[in-house]
């Protein structure tokens, strides 16, 4: 586990040494803040669906739900509603979302691939039908504003984001939770091997549908913190595909889709690598049409190196074994 | 199970029978019908619901009966919406066609049955009567007029769209291109293509870079940051796809570069309309989706009234499109608030 989190840190600061040799910019203030704060926000529906994962499950309507999320919490505010009530509301729905999900699959037993499929149609669905697929803004909420994307100065030059803060609340207490209780290393168990879990008397399925709420409660803060970034919505195409980029994060991260490993930093740091990516990309003045070859290269080459060197020291420790 | 299945097909049957044909009027003689226009989509948009107000306009001002179909699951539903307007017998169907190559077959076989023509997309190889539509590498060069207009003295710009595969963004970024290059009028149906990788210089004018972001709108305010980061110089951002202008601008504000950077772009979405009437947005270029709507509500009537001069000898039916600044906003959003009440009704 600790090794998946070196081989990720080292792909971060190659892509970061050398974009930062290549283009002066690349290092100012500005740059650095948006890049952060957009690792933040993906980061934070990679670690949700990283409980997800870690019991051997998946979630595939994340974007759907930021969608859904976004463009409902943007129809209550144009309607007037109290804002604090809006966003207890929506952020309420997303648990209640998750809650869904779990009881679907650990009480009727259905495969968390197909509920969470067919979640990822019924939101997007929802979304467009109460909005009239018509795209809004968020104009005259100034507050939920600085709230959600604001920044806080911590110099004369440089301010974090807002995102960076819920990340850094968030990534304790799942970082906590994972490692220092009980019930985090449940979920390791029952990640491994749910049979031997459940005869040791763990309550698997209140574990399991305690993952889905936490991702789906994530997805919904996040979506939130999109919706307030991008100050607009459009319920058709909000989120779309995100489910991609954090799923991508969270095995690159040191989760395995196989599920019983993970680990809260190592799926912050991915998340860093994609938009470092993109940015770097950006940065360099790379062709658009090579953006995704580039990436899809890089991850693959990182990827490939971390296996290697795993192996090579893993023969290593055996021959010293052996002398 | 075996009579379980036999009753059910027996039902199924019967659902079909009574399915069928349930006014009893013969598809095939329709004469004795009142005529009826269908108005076929891509799929579902908000700028769908703008010519779905053209169309709802067209319906009252020609006293034509109209309904509109939005395929929301691509090509396979837009053929079965079709078949369903062909099987019921439809007067005229206006569509935009999700892949024209691959449907010329059904399309010729449609243009057999019904009055038959194309809108916003064209299917050239197909019988249909007509199309309508825009010359977007015209556009394209009206925005590059708007750009001048907004940095007389020249400078350095960028250009930011959802996707190059789609010919109406090539034409539309090789119009912006050539007017700022200052190059000769190339004709819409042979535009020549810049290549997409690195910058294109002119006298005045430097386009820096052409940058993508899949309809993500998260990569579309990312790419524009990244842009001022990089070109410290950057002088005009250009948005060709509808939520691009609104992209740039959330991004030059939060850097705090409003009016140092110029924003124009294409379509009218709200943030962008609102940019503009603060001074924020120098212009858009509005293709005037309801335009859309109407023409092809009223050219299918003239055609069902058997009008000669309905159609154009060379079967292209130019929608003009309508530059958009200060001086003409207000007129142009509340057209567009009217429209777009008027589309979203059943």
């Amino acid at each position: 586990m600790k090794k998946n989190i070196l081989g990720i840190m080292a792909l971060f600061a190659v892509v970061f040494l050398f974009t930062a040799l290549k283009n002066d910019s690349f290092l100012n203030a500005y740059n650095l803040q948006n890049l952060i704060k957009w690792s933040c926000l993906y980061g934070l529906i990679g670690l949700g669906v990283s409980f997800v994962i870690i019991t051997g499950g998946i979630d595939l309507s994340i974007g759907s739900v930021i969608g859904l999320v976004a463009s409902l919490l943007a129809l209550l505010l144009s309607k007037g509603r109290d804002p604090s009530t809006c966003i207890a509301l929506v952020l309420a729905l997303s648990a209640g979302i998750g809650l869904m999900h779990g009881l679907l699959i650990t009480k009727v037993k259905l495969q968390p691939f197909v509920v969470t499929l067919c979640g990822l149609l019924f939101y997007r669905g929802i979304a467009r039908y109460i909005t009239d697929n018509q795209s809004m803004g968020f104009s005259g909420h100034d507050t939920l504003d600085s709230i959600f994307s604001g920044k806080v100065a911590v110099s004369s030059q440089f301010a974090l984001p807002a995102p960076f803060f819920y990340l850094v609340v968030v990534a304790v207490v799942a970082a906590l939770f994972l490692n220092r209780t009980v019930w985090g290393r449940y979920l390791f168990a029952l990640g491994n091997n749910e049979t031997a879990a459940r005869y040791s008397g763990i309550d698997t399925d209140s574990l399991k549908i305690l993952a889905y709420v936490a991702c789906s409660l994530l997805t919904g803060l996040a979506g939130v913190l999109f919706a307030f970034e991008l100050n607009s919505v459009q319920p058709a195409s909000t989120g779309e595909f995100y489910e991609l980029y954090t799923i991508a994060a969270a095995v690159l991260g040191g989760c395995s889709l196989r599920g019983g490993e993970g680990s809260v930093l190592g799926v912050i740091i991915a998340a860093a690598v994609i938009r470092l990516l993109y940015n770097s990309i950006n940065m360099l003045g790379i062709s658009t049409h090579l953006e995704y070859a580039i990436i899809g290269a890089v991850i693959l080459a990182g990827v490939t190196v971390d296996e290697l060197v795993k192996r090579y020291a893993a023969a290593r420790r055996t021959r010293q074994q052996a002398e | 199970m075996k009579s379980f299945l036999v009753s059910a097909s027996l039902a199924a049957s019967l659902l079909l029978l009574s399915s069928c044909n349930p006014s009893g009027d013969d598809p095939k003689t329709g004469g004795a019908k009142k005529p009826k226009i269908a108005y076929v989509t891509n799929g579902v948009d908000p700028f769908w619901d703008l010519c779905a107000g053209g169309v709802r306009h067209a319906e009252k001002a020609l006293g034509i009966e109209c309904e509109v179909h939005m395929p929301n699951k691509g090509l396979v539903d837009q053929q079965r919406i079709l078949e369903t307007l062909l099987a019921k017998g439809i007067s005229g169907i206006a569509v935009s066609p999700i892949d024209a190559d691959n449907q010329t077959a059904f399309l010729n076989d449609a243009a057999k049955q019904t009055k038959l023509i194309t809108q916003d997309a064209d299917a050239p190889k197909s019988a249909r009567l007509c199309y309508i539509g825009t010359d977007n590498y015209k556009a394209g060069r009206a925005l590059g007029k708007l750009v001048k207009e907004a940095l007389p003295g020249g400078g350095e710009v960028m250009i930011f769209v959802g996707r190059l595969e789609q010919l109406n963004a090539r034409q539309r970024r090789q119009g912006v291109i050539d007017e700022l290059l200052d190059r000769p009028s190339q004709s819409a149906t042979d535009v020549k293509f810049d290549p997409v990788a690195g910058a294109i210089k002119g006298e005045r004018f430097t386009v820096l870079d052409t940058r993508t972001d899949d309809f993500d709108k998260a990569r579309a305010k990312s790419n524009a940051e990244d842009a001022m980061t990089k070109h410290e110089n950057l002088a005009c951002m250009v948005g060709l796809f509808a939520y691009n202008p609104p992209a740039c601008l959330d991004a030059v504000k939060e850097a705090g570069k409003t009016g140092k950077i110029k924003i124009c772009g294409f379509d009218e979405q709200d943030a962008a309309l609102a940019g503009i009437k603060e001074g924020t947005v120098h212009g858009t270029i509005s293709q005037q989706p309801w335009k859309y709507g109407y023409e092809s509500v009223r050219v299918l009537k003239q055609i069902l009234d058997g009008d000669k001069q309905a159609v154009p000898e060379n079967r292209f039916l130019e929608i003009p499109f309508l530059v958009v600044t200060k001086a003409n906003i207000d007129e142009f959003w509340a057209e567009k608030r009217r429209m777009e009440a008027l589309g979203k009704q059943p």
